[in-house]
């Protein structure tokens, strides 16, 4: 009798631990949107507070210290970015793991999740430096403390990754329409992008010496010998954009400057002089109100201000006596008793970007400049501007040979001088490219790192010797967290601060 | 009041002195000169017979009396004769009415005491034995503490003795025949009774000499003496290795009590609270802060409020006693749930030896106020870096949460105008409101009233009690009510059965309770950057002109919100109905076998409600409303068989065999409607987006079998041997359960050297005890086991999409396994007047389940694993004194507890395991082989070779390091606590004392301030610079004082306390705290005989009086709010603690 008692005391434990509400397996489908949500969504929260101030768009005015454009941001930074990345790599990986289990195979939810991981794990390595990749997401596997990959490694399976993506994607199998808010569910256009970001990867460390000859070979298979093979985005409609459907406080697609950041924070720091003064200096139609803007808007959603477009310099002295000048619009703002609404980027639905059309334009204009392809750099910048603006001002066309293209370039000065020498004409097209990088995570301050431009002013007030920073330094948690490895990270690439070269700015 | 004295001199001496009855029969009054000259008595009578004439007839069996009678010859009566020559036998005689004197056998003449047995405050004790240990006499007190006890003549020694009283001898009391003693004593209650009986495990109560490790015991009148708004407050200072972390996070706030030092801190390391048998901790004790409330609350959701649990809501006036089982060894028959100890709560019966109602009324009444306030700067306002000039709106800055700013001179600048809610156009002077924001919390305010009854009839016995407490707290418009009701029953069936039940209904019900931490929504979050340069009354129109209901006026720094608007619009409610109870039966199947069946309930539902206003926050623009649905029921089910036995009258054998069945579940329905369509209009309708609803729910069931042998020889000689298998269901994954099921053992034994050793006779008592204890724990949190998918932004995808789960589960978790070693002694001596109880204890956790905060490049936020090994242990010491007693008259009784506690961390899965991250600056609680539990690291300065603190060679900030460093740990070393009472005739005056030492803990509250330069430690270098204390490096390496000015005084600030530099606002939590104060009066019975009142007490008691510590902020002793938890170590923004006055008033009828 003592026995059938003991044995029937685990009896349906099984059944009372099983967690009635979490779900125990899962079908790649239903991790891909919040994941990019989730990654889009922190990209674009320290676009806002960490390149734009770094990259002039815009300034805080404030005097108080550790201020981000003043090069000299704490290190309370860099847990965030860390944090809400790794997590959602984590759910990028598990992707391709559950589209490779047989009950799940699925070809395409494997090459977009190794899409997504490049792209994820792109962003963490030229914010970081060394990071860990292979092992990150592997804590389920018992790897609570992941080793850190040397940049060069990290970068080189990349490559590998979208490789395969682009061969993955090109049987072109289904996938669920409703749970991609990026492509709506079309496999064609995924693989595009998958090739754009592996041009912009490639760009990135074209000029490191130890793999320059191999990514330029690269891009000019992409670009020109095997394009065919490697189609890239065509037109901003081919954009990698999550599009905020979610208007006002509705459901999980909300733009996130509206959830995460207050309207009176949103309107506070002025625009910067260096990114309006080149606007206005344009007459460009992304801030022209009455011909492109509606509702007296403009489409970027910037409040003039009381004299007209300007902007306060950036790198300022503490104790200079500076007021706001233009400032973007938050959505509660009134014109004539009418709330600014989606007229404002904090409620715009096109601020979810990952990888646009103009971008690569300009990729490719710089390939062709360098002379890695036959094409012409001229004709890439001009495209890249046109969908630039295209982008943000769909009345404007996107092919550069309309007449309103050419009357905007001609009047803005900025026509392809081919006088110049190579460093003017990158200057030209990166300075064109910073506009079309605008709100697109921290491609600004990586392209500025990589290349030195667009030449931004230096304000007195600079810190960090007025050098650009180059990094994050790591999470000071995970000096506990993960103690050997970020102890081999640092004597593999250097001392934890931001002014510590990753290994593709190095010379 | 002298003549009330004076009358009560007279009602003595009017008392009638008892009938003093003649001694015998008075013979005729014949005078015959007699002498007996050493004569035997037979012969005495016959010379007595031949003088008088009347005869003298005895039985002469009877009179076997060979002495010698000597009486001087002297003219006498016959009786007078007849008395001496009898004299000193045990006879007597009597003359007929024919003068004949018959010899017989004295009838036995006994006298009486008489008296009233009161405690220290003159209550009555019903129920006290009196007893004369020489003739085996003994009685018992009435209802009114009288007493009446009859005894042969004689000297006697009395023994006057209560449970949890000490036993009272009253020396050479002269009993005379036929007369009345009077004998009035009041006892002292305390823990000396050398026999007393405590509550132990399972509910089986035992005699303390017999019990092999630890216990202590309080009574009521200990924790109603100085009332709070949650009682447990009262085990503060008198039981030494108990801590209380408290929340102080609203009127609810709750407590959690733990026993012995954290050796586990991120999961349980609670003590058990077993009220009447019903487990209270994990389902109506089970404090939820709701899944979206963080404290440190940058996202700006809702902030978490203290919605308290049900342990605050048990009355202290229905506790009869607790007993803290302090070590796992005392709590191994609880199964996994006692491994951190015990609190064992016996609430009140009826008392079966009242013959009429006995009816109780306690009222009680409290102010309370902040105690302590951080010291504050009023030279500087609004501002940074030493600007000069100010305008509202338009200045430099003027958004700024700092007061880095223009000093005060009186200057004249445009400022805000509140009527007009812009920049006035008329500039006013430049001045400090000092100290207002201190103004805005008011004094909170609690009056509670509590009534009881108790009887008797026939062989049952009732208590119903009814309470009701209504609260203010001291942030305004917060505060609770309170209201319970509890009922005993107990009925002796027949003679061999018992049925007895508890059940305690309580409802709580509040309007608004305080939302706690850092984050938009908070108060102490607007206490930081509140403003010295500004008015509080300006705020108190709080809606943007004309935008009334929709948009928050704040004319500041954008991060905080109106705090009167927080407090009017920002509103949490809750309404929560709890029910415990237990249904007894207990049967004596024969003489030495006993059944015991018992069913425990504790259920919980509770029903709270979130209002947010339009202009909430980031998250919340268009306001809010969400509620939450809370069920939580645990049930058990226990049987327990005991059999004892007396072998020849030495051995004591009880062996007790028990089995139990838990059942546990927990369901929470949270829905929101994150937007309003009407401003203001908070119900489910109003919702502006669809609804969102959030399901959380859990569930567990732990079947356990034990048992007890229990030995006790000759009255000093005790061992107890236990066992038990528990079966937790959260062990289990969905495939398997092979984890669930452990079993642990333990020895104790206790040896009572008094009884076994004759000792000199100041030792009144000494007693050895010894235990070793396994206690294994699953913890009792489910679903831990298997990984799983949670729903994406709580459900809202369109197609339901998923994430993987932050928390990293672990299939193979297993049971922790504590063993711990006991040694202690008990030890009276002076007639139990001075004793110390000691302990010792040592031992380990292995596999503890902890809580690790991992890299989040493995994917998750957090893992569960199995620790390694830590070992434990400490020592405690308890000394109760009384040093002064005099008989009526002046009585001083002192105690004293001590506690230490370490430990080390042997082994574990990895070199470094975070438990918790701080806030800022790297704060982090990590455990590291060869540490502590509770390490702090962070980053700090960095220091020379000789330690002095480097500072920057051109700006003059000090250096800041970039790897995190030891900090301090952040568990007290050792606590202290010294009481005194004293009594004086009907007045009793408690203090306490406590104190602890050697813990330190990081302030968000001060780096904050000090970054906003708030406080008056900012002040100096303004702003004409400032020197640091330390020393600067020089180009080759060596060092130098210190001799950059540093200008920026922000920086020079924010260097040394800032975000950056956990050290700087790390500080050491070391207190000493007037912790009560009481003073009691007590009326005396007979002069409230006309009123009908049995008894009047009134007194009036303060708690949290002073704390003196180096602690910069308000209460070094917080704890700070985490889920269902609440922590120490990182102090995020904490409501200002409290000092509490009030009056207690207790009447009986």
């Amino acid at each position: 009798m003592l026995g059938t008692t003991l044995s029937s005391c685990d009896k349906g434990f099984e059944e009372i631990n099983t967690d009635p509400i979490n779900i125990l397996s899962t079908t790649p489908d239903k991790l891909l949107a919040p994941a990019l949500v989730n990654t889009l969504s922190a990209g674009m929260s320290r676009n806002r507070s960490f390149n734009n101030e770094l990259m002039q768009v815009t300034v805080s005015l404030s005097d108080g210290d550790g201020t981000v454009f003043r090069y000299e941001y704490r290190r309370t930074w860099s847990d965030y970015l860390w944090n809400s990345w790794y997590v959602q790599l984590n759910n990028f990986k598990d992707i391709y793991i559950l589209a490779k289990q047989p009950e799940n195979l699925n070809t395409s939810y494997q090459g977009i999740s190794l899409i997504c991981q490049a792209w994820v794990a792109s962003m963490l390595t030229d914010t970081y430096g060394d990071v860990p990749f292979k092992e990150a997401g592997e804590g389920k596997n018992g790897k609570l403390e992941p080793v850190f990959d040397r940049q060069k490694d990290i970068y080189l399976d990349l490559f590998n990754k979208l490789e395969e993506a682009n061969t993955l994607l090109g049987k072109g199998q289904e996938i669920t329409a409703l749970g991609d808010p990026v492509y709506k569910g079309d496999v064609s256009k995924w693989r595009k992008f998958g090739n754009s970001l592996y041009l912009r990867l490639l760009m990135r460390v074209s000029g490191k010496s130890e793999v320059a000859a191999m990514s330029i070979a690269k891009i000019k298979e992409i670009l020109d010998t095997k394009a065919s093979d490697y189609p890239v985005i065509n037109s901003n409609a081919e954009s990698a954009v999550l599009k905020w459907s979610g208007q006002g406080g509705s459901g999980p697609y909300v733009n996130p400057y509206y959830n995460g950041v207050r309207a009176q924070d949103f309107r506070a720091p002025s625009i910067c002089k260096f990114f309006i003064d080149h606007l206005r200096d344009w007459q460009d139609p992304r801030i022209d109100i009455s011909t492109y803007g509606t509702g007296g808007v403009n489409r970027l959603g910037i409040n003039p201000g009381s004299t007209g477009f300007s902007g306060v310099p950036s790198g300022y002295a503490i104790g200079t006596n500076l007021n706001r000048l233009s400032y973007f619009y938050s959505y509660d703002q009134l014109i004539s008793d009418v709330a600014v609404g989606n007229k404002s980027l904090q409620q715009s639905a096109t601020t979810g970007i990952l990888l646009n059309y103009a971008e690569l334009q300009f990729i490719r204009s710089e390939a062709a400049l360098k002379g890695w392809t036959s094409a012409s750099a001229e004709e890439h910048y001009n495209k890249g501007i046109a969908a630039a603006i295209n982008y943000w001002v769909p009345a404007f066309s996107a092919d550069p040979s309309s007449a309103a293209f050419n009357k905007y370039v001609t009047e803005a000065d900025i026509n392809w001088d081919a006088s110049l020498n190579t460093e003017g004409k990158m200057e030209q097209i990166h300075l064109q490219k910073y506009y079309a990088l605008f709100l697109v995570d921290m491609q600004q301050w990586f392209e500025y790192r990589r290349t030195g431009h667009p030449v931004l002013p230096k304000g007195a007030g600079l810190r960090n010797n007025g050098v650009m920073p180059a990094r994050m330094s790591y999470p000071v948690y995970v000096q506990s967290a993960n103690p050997t490895n970020y102890k081999l990270a640092l004597s593999a690439q250097g001392a934890d601060e931001i002014s510590t070269n990753v290994w593709w700015q190095k010379p | 009041m002298k003549k009330l004295w004076l009358l009560t001199i007279l009602v003595f001496l009017l008392i009638p002195p008892g009938s003093l009855q003649a001694q015998a029969q008075v013979a005729k009054n014949k005078k015959i000169s007699y002498a007996a000259e050493g004569v035997t008595l037979k012969a005495a009578f016959l010379e007595l017979e031949k003088l008088s004439g009347f005869s003298v007839s005895y039985n002469n069996t009877l009179l076997n009396d060979r002495r010698i009678v000597k009486i001087v010859k002297r003219e006498r009566s016959l009786s007078e004769i007849m008395s001496l020559l009898l004299d000193g036998t045990a006879f007597t005689f009597k003359q007929a009415d024919d003068g004949k004197i018959l010899i017989i056998t004295r009838v036995a003449d006994k006298g009486k005491i008489t008296g009233r047995i009161t405690d220290e405050s003159g209550q009555p004790l019903p129920g006290a034995t009196i007893k004369i240990p020489a003739v085996n006499v003994s009685a018992q007190a009435m209802d009114d503490g009288s007493f009446s006890l009859s005894a042969e003549p004689g000297i006697y020694d009395v023994e006057l003795s209560y449970i949890s009283f000490q036993t009272l001898t009253k020396e050479n009391i002269r009993i005379n025949a036929n007369a009345t003693t009077r004998l009035d004593a009041s006892l002292v209650s305390g823990s000396n009774d050398l026999t007393e009986v405590v509550v132990t495990a399972l509910g089986i109560r035992r005699e303390e000499k017999s019990l092999g490790y630890s216990v202590t015991k309080i009574d009521s009148n200990q924790l109603t003496n100085a009332v709070s708004n949650n009682w447990t407050d009262a085990l503060s200072g008198k039981v030494a290795g108990l801590n209380l972390v408290r929340s102080n996070g609203g009127p609810a706030g709750s407590n959690k009590i733990i026993l012995r030092g954290e050796n586990n801190l991120t999961g349980d390391n609670e003590a058990l609270i077993v009220v009447d048998g019903v487990v209270i901790n994990n389902s109506g004790g089970r404090r939820t802060a709701n899944a979206s409330d963080g404290v440190y609350g940058t996202g700006s959701d809702n902030m978490p409020a203290d919605y308290g649990s049900s342990l605050n809501d048990i009355n202290p006036e229905d506790i009869e006693s607790v007993t803290v089982l302090k070590g796992p060894g005392a709590a191994a028959l609880y199964g996994q749930r006692g491994a951190n100890g015990a609190l064992i709560i016996t609430t009140k019966s009826g008392n079966s030896k009242k013959k009429r109602i006995g009816i109780k009324f306690t009222s009680n009444g409290s102010l309370e106020s902040a105690n302590r306030w951080p010291d504050m700067q009023y030279e500087y306002g609004l501002g940074l870096d030493g600007q000069a000039d100010y305008a509202y709106g338009t200045s430099p800055n003027s958004g700024s949460s700092s007061a880095y700013g223009p000093r005060f001179e009186g200057q004249l600048f445009y400022q805000y105008d509140p009527v007009t809610q812009t920049r006035s156009t008329v500039a006013t002077p430049w001045v400090p409101y000092k100290n207002q924001i201190r103004d805005f919390f008011q004094a909170g305010q609690n009056i509670t009233n509590s009534l009881a009854l108790d009887g008797a009839y026939n062989n049952t016995t009732i208590r119903v009690s009814a309470t009701n407490q209504n609260n203010t707290w001291i942030v305004p418009n917060t505060g609770m009510e309170r209201t319970s009701a509890s009922l005993s029953l107990n009925s002796k069936v027949t003679p061999k059965l018992n049925i007895s039940t508890k059940l305690n209904y309580n409802n709580r019900f509040s309007d608004n309770l305080p939302g706690n931490g850092y984050g938009n929504q908070s108060l102490m979050y607007w206490f930081i950057f509140w403003q010295p340069n500004a008015d509080i009354n300006w705020l108190k129109n709080y809606w943007v002109n004309g935008q009334e209901d929709k948009l928050i006026k704040y004319p500041y720094s954008s991060f905080p919100e109106n705090p009167y608007a927080i407090v009017n619009e920002f509103i949490n409610r809750t309404s929560r109905n709890g029910l415990t109870g237990n249904l007894q039966a207990s049967y004596q199947l024969t003489k030495a076998l006993n059944l015991q069946l018992r069913t425990t309930m504790d259920l919980a539902s509770e029903k709270r409600a979130q209002e947010r206003p339009y202009d909430a926050g980031t998250k919340l623009p268009q306001g809010s409303y969400r509620t939450q649905d809370i069920y939580g029921q645990e049930t058990s089910n226990e049987f327990l068989i005991r059999y004892t036995k007396k072998v020849k009258n030495t051995l004591d054998i009880s062996a007790t065999a028990g089995g139990s069945q838990l059942r546990n579940k927990y369901n929470k329905k949270d829905l929101r409607a994150d937007g309003l369509k009407i401003p203001g209009d908070y119900y489910m309708t109003n919702n502006l987006y669809p609804l969102i609803s959030i399901p959380d729910t859990s569930r567990y069931r732990i079947n356990s079998l034990y048992g007890l042998v229990s030995l006790g020889y000759k009255d000093y000689l005790y061992m107890d041997i236990t066992g038990r298998q528990d079966w937790n269901s959260v062990l289990a994954t969905p495939t398997r359960t092979d984890n669930v099921g452990f079993f642990y053992p333990s020895v104790s034994a206790s040896f009572v050297l008094s009884e076994y050793f004759k000792l000199p006779k100041t030792i009144s008592f000494a007693k050895l005890r010894a235990s070793v204890s396994q206690v294994g724990s699953g913890a009792n949190v489910p679903y831990r086991t298997s990984y799983t998918y949670g729903l994406a932004a709580n459900g809202t995808y369109p197609d339901s999409a998923l994430n993987n789960p932050g928390v990293l589960p672990n299939p193979n978790l297993k049971p922790l396994k504590t063993t711990t070693y006991e040694f202690g002694a008990d030890l009276r001596f002076f007639n139990s007047r001075l004793n110390f109880d000691v302990a010792y204890y040592a031992g380990n956790t292995k596999n503890q389940i902890l809580t690790r905060v991992v890299d989040r490049a493995s994917g998750y936020n957090q893992a569960i694993i199995n620790a390694g090994q830590i070992n434990n242990s400490g020592i405690e010491l308890a000394i109760n004194a009384t040093p002064i007693s005099v008989k009526e008259g002046f009585k001083w009784t002192a105690s004293f507890t001590f506690a230490a506690n370490k430990n080390k961390i042997i082994s574990l899965p990895d070199s470094s395991i975070i438990l918790r991250t701080g806030p800022i600056a790297g704060g982090q609680i990590v455990a590291k082989v060869g540490g502590s539990m509770g390490d702090l690291y962070g980053r700090g300065y960095v220091r020379s070779p000789d330690g002095q603190v480097v500072f920057d060679g051109t700006t003059g900030f000090a250096k800041i390091t970039s790897d995190v460093t030891y900090l301090g740990n952040t568990i007290p070393k050792y606590k202290i606590s010294i009481g005194n009472n004293f009594n004086y005739r009907r007045f009793s005056l408690g203090v306490l004392f406590d104190a602890q030492v050697g813990a330190v803990a990081h302030s968000l509250l001060n780096y904050k301030m000090v970054e906003q330069g708030k406080l008056a430690s900012t002040l100096p270098g303004r702003y004409n610079g400032i020197i640091g204390n330390g020393v600067v490096q020089n180009p080759d390496g060596t060092f130098r004082k210190n001799d950059v000015i540093a200008y920026d005084i922000d920086e020079y600030y924010r260097s040394n306390m800032g975000s950056e530099n956990a050290e700087g606002s790390t500080f050491s939590t070391d207190f000493i705290k007037f912790r009560e104060a009481s003073l009691n009066y007590t009326f005396n019975p007979r002069l409230l005989r006309n009123t009908g009142l049995s008894s009047i007490t009134v007194g009036v008691y303060g708690r949290n009086l002073f704390i003196w510590s180096p602690w910069p902020m308000f209460d070094p002793e917080f704890g700070t709010l985490s889920g269902t938890d609440i922590v120490t170590g990182f102090e995020i923004g904490q409501f200002p603690s409290t000092r509490t006055v009030g009056f207690n008033l207790i009447i009986g009828i």
